[in-house]
């Protein structure tokens, strides 16, 4: 038996294998009379991007400009949902160990050659490649295998059960290039994008700017809208905000929660928010006193006021956490009562540990972005009458990634949103973690995760994951206060984009300009 | 007793002293003097302005500026006083021997002095702090560092004067250590226009501190520092201007003490004019 | 002034340019982390680490990579940034040359006020005018650059005033007045604190002046005063100010760094807090060399100027 498998359950997994109603082409040809093509967006970003190989890409900016000139199998809708891109449909063995995509005809590479089905295998087998070192390869899911089936299929085979394949499959380092570009010279993607993406590279100055212009030969009809755009980019947060304020740029996919309300209210501006499962949190390794004792992190959990955290840390713009990285924009979000703050309950329960007179301890705090540095400190003042003498450090990114992330024992993180429950435990969480930085090993919260992974049963999968948060709750091997919402901004006569709450992706080839403006 | 007599007539040395003595009382008894907690936050009193209960306002957290301000002032005053007294002592010693032994050795360290002096102070304590990573001490090690050709230059050329004093002749031909000589002989009589100097230079050693802070490259977050604090509440500069207002004037009011004091001691101690750094 | 003299200069020049590159490159050898591991960020392993040590040449022992260093540089050739991936001298000719337009503005703005105040207050010494600048230069010059470019872009480009923008740059080339308007608070702050200094010190020379024998001389041969201040007095005070206003370039350097913060603007000071929190030696490299010999240069020429000037004073 094959089926095919969506995250949102049963009807809206059959209208993406009925598949053509949802089909990117078709929705736009439903609103053409609205959309006005042509003309020049310009976006602002606040971080330089200097990868270009689509599959070394490690910062949301480069993911930015990769994914106007790339595609993937499957493409992140903003509700975490796969849908098609290269892949027009796909179906699963009933295990979930065995999946199949059938391939867009008649797509062809910037460089003029067709894509067929030797282009994907080459590409995966060259991601999953350790020698090729691409960042995240491991979020792809258990592949073990990616073969042709035919010139138009591509079978992909997972060492264990893996249902959200379609879904982790849209990782930004997924792209799809020529096999003769990955045979004859890889490292000339560096400089010279070859791509199926809506756009082609015109020109590209690190530290100043990307042009791109519209691909007359995309696949989808009609798109992308814009003949051109034009990426500017800014060191920081601060020059890209001046360059929104003074109408030099129509778009800012990023904005930090202090500037926010300033720009939003600049003249012909839009501010827009998404809520979203980006998070700070702080990292306690569980394999070191004092937080191998589960009293003693239960007692931190306790003095964390969680909402006066979200004001303060986040100006409001966010959503209070509750020890768990999965919160409301996640499909499989289990709620429960926000924990309460309770500093009397955290010295009880720090005397049971056998700490009577409480803990002194140093918490680091890299200085980018700067609310980690604003999270240590609030932690400091609520976490003091819990009995809680907390040191802040500050330190430099440099050092704090050589010297302290993985290995610190207190320590603020600080992660985007994954597409889903289970790339984010398997990211963070499971002891075969990717980055298993609370050492927390729980077996049982490993298990849970396997067999949710495995499961293609939406309302299983839903209690599989709902008890694994609660053991998040519990545990926890780290404090989650507070999400973070997507703040950007865009120019009254941006139409079309839709902000991703995973901060990855960006859509701009359904972005479109209001004519007459 | 005499230089502060004179020192109270000159009216900048006055002002200057008056202004000394004030911060530095604040220095020494600050954290005893604040009102409230300086790190204790106030919910219901974020960006508020001066009252009755928080004289200068409150910050983004609502914590009392004023209490922040005086205990703050023992991490920013003290520290530019200590960065100060590194860079002359070093200086000093560094000109001095280099002086008295003439030569080659005078050669060598006023090159390297000139070299070093033609890197704007600013840049060259930012590279070291580059080299030794953000911290307050390492801050007061930069701007001490950055001093020392500076003092090294003054020290040498009041040096050479001395040297040709009877008593110094005196000593060598009575077999003194090399050791003996300077630190009897030549350094007690160098010590006035090098601290004429190092007090002027207070109040740069302040403001560069506060910058280095800034810049993110001195004190820490939550650490009071005057610098800091501004850095700081750029993020929130447009819902309240006391969090930036109220270290900056702190900063200038001991900037200007130490800058008055300098010129007033300047004009009793040696009356030539001179430059300011 | 001779040859020997100019040659001796140019030497020194040579050996501060050569002690900056080696404290620079000094100061990233003793770093915990370095450029591959800020580049390769979360997703760094050991092997990607060793890897791009090795493309970049960091695997190399420091004597070596110093070495490689200097000879390119002697060529004119600073290497290629280890944040952008672009080569340095462009990038960091066009930031010098955003940062000496904001300085030439100050410089000039500055001579403009400071000057004339300084020649008033110290003609009428102790009067009100003078009491006033020395009110207002001890605050300039007690007043760090980035207290008063915060007070400034608080209460000038604020959402409420928005008389400037708070920050970035936009070229001449396209649009001059957006370009100034940029600029204007930059240059305010610069001016401001550099005036102060200035003005003091032209004072002081002219009151120096004013008591000088040559003056006294004048006056009794039956001069007016004006005629004494403008034919003698300000041209020998004109000496020091020069001289003043080369040694405030190194200040201005220092306060170009900091000004450039805290209006984002693009120009070296902001790349060089950029290559020191990215771990960008080779952007640091002649970031700082940059600087360290426009300062050096000014001075010379300074130097110059004074004995092109003062024909009295004989260089050896």
């Amino acid at each position: 038996m094959t089926f095919t498998l969506d995250r949102r359950g049963f009807l809206r997994s059959a209208a993406a294998t009925g598949g053509l109603m949802t089909l990117p082409g078709l929705v736009s040809m439903a609103q053409a009379q609205d959309i006005t093509p042509g003309g020049t967006l310009r976006v602002a970003l606040n971080i330089t991007p200097s990868v270009l190989n689509p599959m070394l890409l490690r910062l949301n900016s480069e993911y930015l400009l990769a994914e106007m000139l790339y595609s993937s199998l499957t493409m992140l809708s903003p509700d975490m949902t796969a849908a098609p891109d290269l892949a027009t449909e796909w179906s699963a063995s009933a295990d979930a160990t065995e999946w199949r995509f059938t391939l867009r005809e008649g797509v062809t590479f910037s460089n003029g050659e067709p894509l067929t089905s030797a282009d994907v295998v080459a590409s995966f087998t060259k991601l999953l490649d350790p020698e090729t070192a691409a960042p995240g390869s491991r979020n792809l899911g258990p592949i073990s295998e990616v073969v042709a089936d035919g010139d138009f299929a591509v079978i992909i085979r997972t060492a264990t059960p893996y249902a959200d394949l379609p879904v982790a499959l849209t990782y930004p380092t997924a792209k799809i290039v020529p096999a003769s570009v990955i045979e004859a010279d890889f490292d000339s993607l560096g400089q010279t994008p070859v791509g199926s993406g809506p756009f082609r590279l015109v020109e590209f100055i690190a530290d100043d700017r990307a042009i791109v212009e519209k691909n007359p030969d995309y696949y989808v009809e009609g798109q992308p809208y814009l003949d051109r755009v034009e990426v500017r980019t800014f060191p920081d947060a601060a020059g890209a905000a001046a360059a929104m304020l003074a109408g030099e740029v129509d778009l800012l996919t990023e904005i930090q929660p202090t500037d926010f309300a300033r720009i939003a209210a600049g003249e012909g501006i839009e501010g827009m928010r998404t809520p979203s499962g980006r998070f700070l949190d702080v990292v306690m390794d569980c394999t070191v006193a004092p937080f191998d004792n589960p009293k003693v992190r239960e007692a931190l959990s306790c003095c964390v006021d969680r909402e006066a955290m979200v004001e303060l840390v986040a100006e409001g713009y966010g959503t209070p956490g509750n020890d768990s990285p999965v919160n409301a924009s996640y499909a499989y979000f289990s709620d429960a009562p926000l924990k309460q703050y309770d500093p009397e309950k955290s010295k009880a329960l720090l005397a049971e540990a056998g700490y009577p007179d409480g803990i002194e301890i140093d918490l680091v705090a890299s200085v980018k972005p700067d609310y980690r540095s604003a999270m240590a400190v609030v932690l400091r003042e609520m976490a003091k009458p819990g009995g809680w003498t907390i040191n802040v450090k500050t330190m430099d990114h440099p050092t704090y990634l050589d010297q302290v992330w993985k290995k610190g024992a207190f320590y603020v993180g600080y992660y985007n949103m994954q597409p889903t429950e289970g790339t984010i435990f398997n990211l963070l969480f499971t002891s075969e973690a990717s980055w298993n930085e609370t050492r927390w090993n729980n077996a049982e919260f490993d298990a849970l995760v396997a067999k949710a992974d495995a499961t293609t049963d939406t309302a299983e999968r839903s209690e599989l994951y709902a008890e694994a948060q609660k053991l998040m709750r519990e545990e926890v091997p780290a404090l989650v206060p507070c999400f973070f919402d997507l703040l950007g901004a865009r120019g009254q006569n941006v139409m079309g984009y839709e902000q991703n709450p995973r901060g990855a992706n960006f859509a701009l080839h359904k972005v479109w300009l209001e004519a007459g403006s | 007793m005499k230089t502060l007599r004179a020192l109270l007539r000159n009216p900048q040395g006055a002002a200057g002293l008056a202004l000394c003595a004030l911060v530095m009382f604040a220095a020494l008894f600050g954290p005893a003097l604040a009102p409230k907690d300086p790190e204790a936050f106030n919910f219901g009193a974020r960006f508020a302005g001066p009252s009755a209960e928080f004289p200068l306002g409150t910050d983004w957290y609502g914590r009392d500026l004023l209490s922040r301000i005086l205990v703050g002032a023992q991490s920013t005053v003290l520290l530019a006083l200590l960065a100060t007294f590194i860079g002359t002592a070093a200086g000093a010693l560094i000109g001095v021997v280099s002086g008295y032994l003439g030569g080659v050795v005078d050669e060598i360290l006023m090159r390297l002095t000139d070299a070093l002096m033609a890197i704007p102070s600013l840049l060259f304590a930012l590279m070291i702090l580059a080299a030794l990573g953000s911290s307050a001490l390492n801050a007061v090690l930069a701007i001490g560092i950055a001093f020392t050709p500076g003092m090294a230059r003054i020290a040498r050329s009041v040096t050479l004067q001395v040297r040709s004093f009877d008593y110094v002749a005196a000593a060598k031909a009575r077999g003194e250590s090399l050791a003996w000589i300077v630190g009897a002989e030549i350094l007690p009589n160098t010590i006035a226009p090098v601290i004429v100097e190092g007090t002027i230079r207070v109040a740069f050693a302040i403001m560069t501190l506060a910058t280095l802070s800034f810049l993110g490259l001195g004190a820490q977050p939550p650490a009071p520092e005057w610098g800091l604090m501004i850095a700081e509440a750029r993020d929130h500069l447009f819902r309240s201007p006391w969090p930036v207002a109220v270290p900056g004037a702190a900063i200038a009011i001991v900037a200007i003490g130490f800058n008055l004091l300098g010129d007033g001691l300047r004009d009793v101690l040696n009356p030539r004019t001179g430059d300011h750094a | 002034m001779s040859a020997s003299f100019l040659l001796r200069r140019l030497a020194y020049l040579a050996l501060t340019a050569f002690l900056v590159s080696l404290i620079v490159f000094g100061v990233t050898q003793l770093l915990p982390a370095n450029a591959a591991t800020m580049i390769l960020g979360e997703y760094a392993t050991p092997e990607a680490l060793a890897a791009l040590n090795e493309r970049l040449g960091l695997d190399q022992p420091a004597i070596v990579q110093y070495g490689n260093w200097l000879g390119n540089a002697i060529q004119g050739d600073f290497g290629v940034s280890l944040r952008t991936s672009q080569p340095v001298g462009p990038s960091i000719m066009a930031a010098f040359g955003r940062s000496a337009m904001l300085a030439a503005l100050s410089l000039t703005l500055v001579c403009l006020i400071a000057i004339p105040l300084g020649v008033v207050a110290g003609t009428r010494r102790g009067g009100p005018a003078d009491l006033g600048l020395s009110v207002v230069s001890y605050l300039g010059v007690s007043l760090p650059e980035f207290v008063l470019a915060t007070l400034l872009l608080a209460r000038l480009a604020g959402p409420s005033v928005g008389l400037f923008p708070a920050s970035g740059y936009t070229p001449f080339s396209e649009d001059p007045v957006a370009a100034l308007r940029h600029m204007a608070l930059p240059v305010i702050t610069l001016a401001v604190i550099l005036t102060a200094h200035i003005s003091r010190m032209v004072r002081s020379e002219m009151v120096d002046t004013l008591q000088s024998d040559f003056v006294r001389a004048a006056r009794l041969r039956g001069l007016s005063k004006r005629q004494v201040i403008y034919n003698h007095a300000l041209r020998n005070s004109m000496l020091p100010a020069i001289t003043v206003i080369a040694l405030d370039v190194g200040y201005l350097i220092g306060g170009v760094i900091v000004v450039e913060e805290v209006f984002a603007f693009p120009g070296i000071g902001r790349q060089l807090i950029l290559a020191i929190q990215n771990r960008d030696l080779p952007m640091l490299q002649a970031g700082a060399l940059i600087m360290a010999l426009t300062y050096a240069l000014a001075n010379l020429a300074a130097d110059l100027a004074y004995a092109a000037l003062d024909k009295r004073i004989q260089y050896k």
